[in-house]
């Protein structure tokens, strides 16, 4: 089921009105129940994906909770993990990598054929925090299997995320579930914000950049270029849309998620976007569980350089097969993201070496750091629409071959109504998000005056009716 | 944005009162979305229904777009000269018996007419694609006149499951018109526009053709009679509307129909439900081999339509309407 449908316009008032009818202490149950109707609603199958990942990882941590032996945890972590994260690279790389060696090394090893079901990827990575977290007795392995199987399964994030840690979520669970209505106008906001960065942003910007990407070779370069800035708030919108709509749904049950996106093309730096602004959950899990354990910045220079880019590789294998195919162009993606990382810890080194007076007043070096971090961050993101390197390589250099042009070609150029429509809405999307910035939209709100206020919802609803994209459009970061 | 900020909740009242406004606002874009319907229409039967100048015709037309040709420019105004009759086309692209019939019943409700040509194809009885699929189109539901006809029939095939709970829904509250994307332009095929042009035969444009009308080859055998059966209850329809009812197939080049999946099964089962009913297939599909007759791999052309109409359709509808009138007057 997804969030932009009719059924789950049904089904979510029937899942609320269920949990305020019931007392506190049983919701979770409604909760859980409803969630696995969520999740199961039309591929039912995915459900002994989903049961899968919830009773090893319950199971594993429970005998992680028993065991006292060091030696004995180790084993069962690594198992735990195994199964887990081995699961998740079969599903995306087995049958990929199978078809990408010669026939005759590979001929009795058969294909498995089976994709991942939509949210796997979220799901196994939220089971491993909890898995690590129980082994580093961060935490106790959770004993309720109901309350257990409600984390990994909890409607809003299973799809997409927030890649939620067990503690928080299950100290919420735990209690008494109660939603605070002095967070309901707050959590409505957010959820007609996501669904308007999903509908209306996201999905009339994915014409324009299929469209161009689809005959890359032969558009034209200003096609292109204009597909590369689109794509760029198309994954935004996507992505944090249905975060924004998981995180205001979540809330009016009484549950807080993780925030995963906080305004990321205003990052001044790509360290910044990548760590503090853009899918921040996933973010804090490689940090957390990957680049500490390897020594984090506090093993010696030449260390710490490629940790960093171990992680990014990482991170660029997990986005493998995110809709755009299952090539080397998303490992080239990370590879990209970590040589900019490189660049900035040098340049961060030399530039505190060579400090000195400034010569520019502190908003313009500002916009020059967010305007250079957002293209850093652009030409990495054509390796990920790209379906392989050869084709991002080839858009980028038609792009460079045609700058010199491009002045006179955008004057004579025969925009389109999709052109400025998606144009129109990046200017509102980043008016608003300057403003939310400086001091959050929803503060601002509260002091207008109730017409004003009102207005300005009926008219985000009135975007999302009239010019929304309803038709088939899916979340790309489900299709993992 | 994201912040979990705390107001006090809105009471009962205000919130009344934002929905109350909200719902006079949608009202209000349902009712502009239906005066651009109106003002845009053209292809869509319902529309040409609503609008037709007429309470009764001697003949209706339904089909796909073979048959959409026939009322192109002002070929439907010579064809109804020469034959001396009055014709509303109500055929539309893509659409099998199932949308068809729905159409035949908002039309018997409020007009008459004394036959129906039913020009047939038998990828429409191949898939769902061309019949329920076609009835829950955005698209089509979005230059479809609220009718409360309508919304019953669509009601009463989603309570029999054969169309989503969404598709009466999406039409009764106006979503589709409100959210259309081409609300200002014309609701025109635009392969009307290339009813001049003369065809130049090829085999990879009939081959792609063949694949988009016919994406399950011939289809599961259970599918076709399915569809069969809904044609005899359109067939029913017509005739207990009074119409007497002519099933022709329109001629086709042999590049297009030597590659039609199951066709000679097709017509066998056609006719055998035909017979049954004491009709026949009138199968004109292989007249008009000349490339000029055509303008794409499978519609007729300026040229086409006017050497059809005046070797067999004009003949025919005359034929047919004294045959229908001499009974008339016998019975009298």
């Amino acid at each position: 089921m997804l969030f932009n449908s009719l059924t789950f316009a049904l089904f979510l008032p029937v899942v609320l009105a269920g949990a305020a009818a019931l007392l506190p202490g049983w919701r979770w149950l409604w909760l859980l129940a409803a969630s696995l109707v969520f999740y199961g609603w039309g591929q039912p199958g995915n459900l002994v994906f989903l049961g899968g990942a919830t009773v090893w990882a319950y199971l594993f941590g429970l005998a992680l909770g028993h065991s006292r032996s060091a030696h004995v945890r180790g084993w069962l972590l690594a198992s735990a993990l195994m199964g887990l994260i081995g699961s998740l690279a079969a599903f995306k790389f087995h049958d990929f990598i199978r078809a990408e060696l010669p026939e005759h090394w590979v001929s009795a090893w058969p294909t498995l054929g089976i994709a991942a079901p939509a949210g796997y990827s979220f799901y196994t990575f939220a089971a491993a925090a909890y898995l690590i977290d129980v082994y580093r007795r961060v935490l106790q392995a959770e004993r309720n299997a109901g309350q257990f199987g409600l984390f990994m399964a909890w409607f809003p994030k299973v799809l997409v995320g927030p890649i939620a840690r067990a503690k928080p979520f299950l100290d919420q669970t735990r209690n008494a579930l109660r939603a605070d209505p002095a967070k309901m106008v707050g959590a409505l906001q957010l959820v007609f914000w996501g669904l308007f960065k999903k509908v209306v942003i996201a999905d009339n910007l994915a014409p324009v950049v299929d469209n161009a990407f689809a005959i890359a070779p032969y558009a034209a370069p200003l096609e292109l270029l204009i597909a590369v800035y689109f794509f760029a708030f198309q994954i935004y919108c996507d992505f944090s849309g249905i975060a924004d709509m998981a995180i205001g749904i979540s809330r009016l049950f009484g549950i807080e998620l993780p925030v995963n996106f906080r305004r990321p093309y205003l990052s001044r730096s790509v360290s910044e976007f990548w760590s503090q602004r853009w899918h921040i959950t996933l973010g804090r899990w490689f940090r957390d569980y990957l680049y500490i354990p390897l020594g984090g910045s506090r093993a010696g220079v030449g260390r710490t350089y490629i940790n960093v880019m171990v992680v990014f590789l990482i991170s660029g294998l997990w986005h493998a097969g995110l809709g755009y195919g299952l090539g080397w162009s998303f490992l080239i993606w990370g590879l990209l993201n970590g040589l900019y990382q490189w660049g900035q810890m040098g340049l961060s080194t030399l530039a505190a070496k060579l400090a000195g007076p400034r010569l520019v007043p502190n908003w313009v070096s500002d916009l020059f750091s967010m305007l250079l971090t957002f293209h850093l961050i652009l030409v990495s993101w054509v390796f990920f629409r790209a379906t392989s390197v050869g084709e991002a390589v080839l858009v980028l250099q038609r792009i460079a071959v045609a700058i010199p042009d491009l002045p006179s070609v955008i004057r004579h150029y025969p925009f389109s109504g999709d052109h400025v429509l998606g144009v129109t809405l990046i200017a509102i999307l980043m008016g608003v998000e300057t403003l939310d910035e400086k001091r959050p939209l929803a503060h601002r709100l509260i002091a207008w005056p109730r017409p004003w206020r009102w207005g300005l919802y009926y008219c985000v609803l009135g975007a999302i009716v009239v010019v929304g994209s309803w038709q088939g459009a899916r979340f790309i970061y489900m299709q993992f | 944005m994201d912040e979990a900020i705390a107001i006090p909740p809105p009471r009962g009242r205000t919130i009344l009162q934002f929905l109350m406004i909200g719902l006079g606002l949608y009202l209000a874009l349902c009712a502009l979305a239906e005066v651009l319907v109106y003002r845009n229409g053209h292809d869509n039967p319902f529309f040409k229904i609503a609008t037709a100048d007429r309470t009764h015709y001697d003949w209706l037309i339904l089909g796909a777009s073979h048959a959409m040709p026939l009322a192109f420019d002002d070929a439907e105004a010579k064809i109804e000269m020469a034959a001396g009759v009055s014709i509303l086309n109500l055929a539309l692209q893509g659409v099998g018996p199932l949308y068809n019939d729905v159409v035949l019943e908002r039309f018997a409700r409020d007009h008459s007419a004394s036959g129906l040509v039913y020009v047939v194809d038998s990828f429409a009885f191949r898939s769902a694609q061309w019949n329920e699929g076609r009835l829950a189109d955005a698209e089509l539901l979005a230059r479809t006149p609220f009718d409360p006809g309508v919304a019953r029939r669509l009601l009463a095939e989603s309570i029999k499951g054969e169309l989503p709970p969404e598709t009466p829904l999406a039409y009764v509250t106006g979503f589709p018109k409100i959210n259309n994307r081409g609300r200002f332009s014309i609701d025109l095929w635009e392969s009307a526009s290339l009813f001049d042009r003369r065809y130049r035969p090829s085999q990879t444009a009939a081959a792609d053709r063949i694949a988009y009308l016919y994406p399950q080859g011939a289809g599961e055998p259970a599918v076709l009679e399915h569809y069969l059966d809904v044609f005899t209850g359109l067939i029913e329809r017509a005739e207990s509307a009074g119409m007497r009812v002519l099933v022709v197939k329109l001629p086709l080049p042999r590049t297009f129909s030597d590659r039609i999946p199951g066709e000679v099964d097709f017509d066998a089962a056609l006719e055998d439900r035909l017979a049954a009913r004491g009709l026949r297939l009138l199968d004109f599909s292989g007249q008009l081999q000349d490339a000029r007759f055509y303008f794409d791999s499978d519609h007729l052309g300026r040229q086409g339509v006017e050497a059809f109409a005046a070797e067999t359709l004009v003949p025919l509808l005359r034929l047919a309407d004294d045959v229908t009138s001499g009974a008339g007057q016998a019975s009298e």
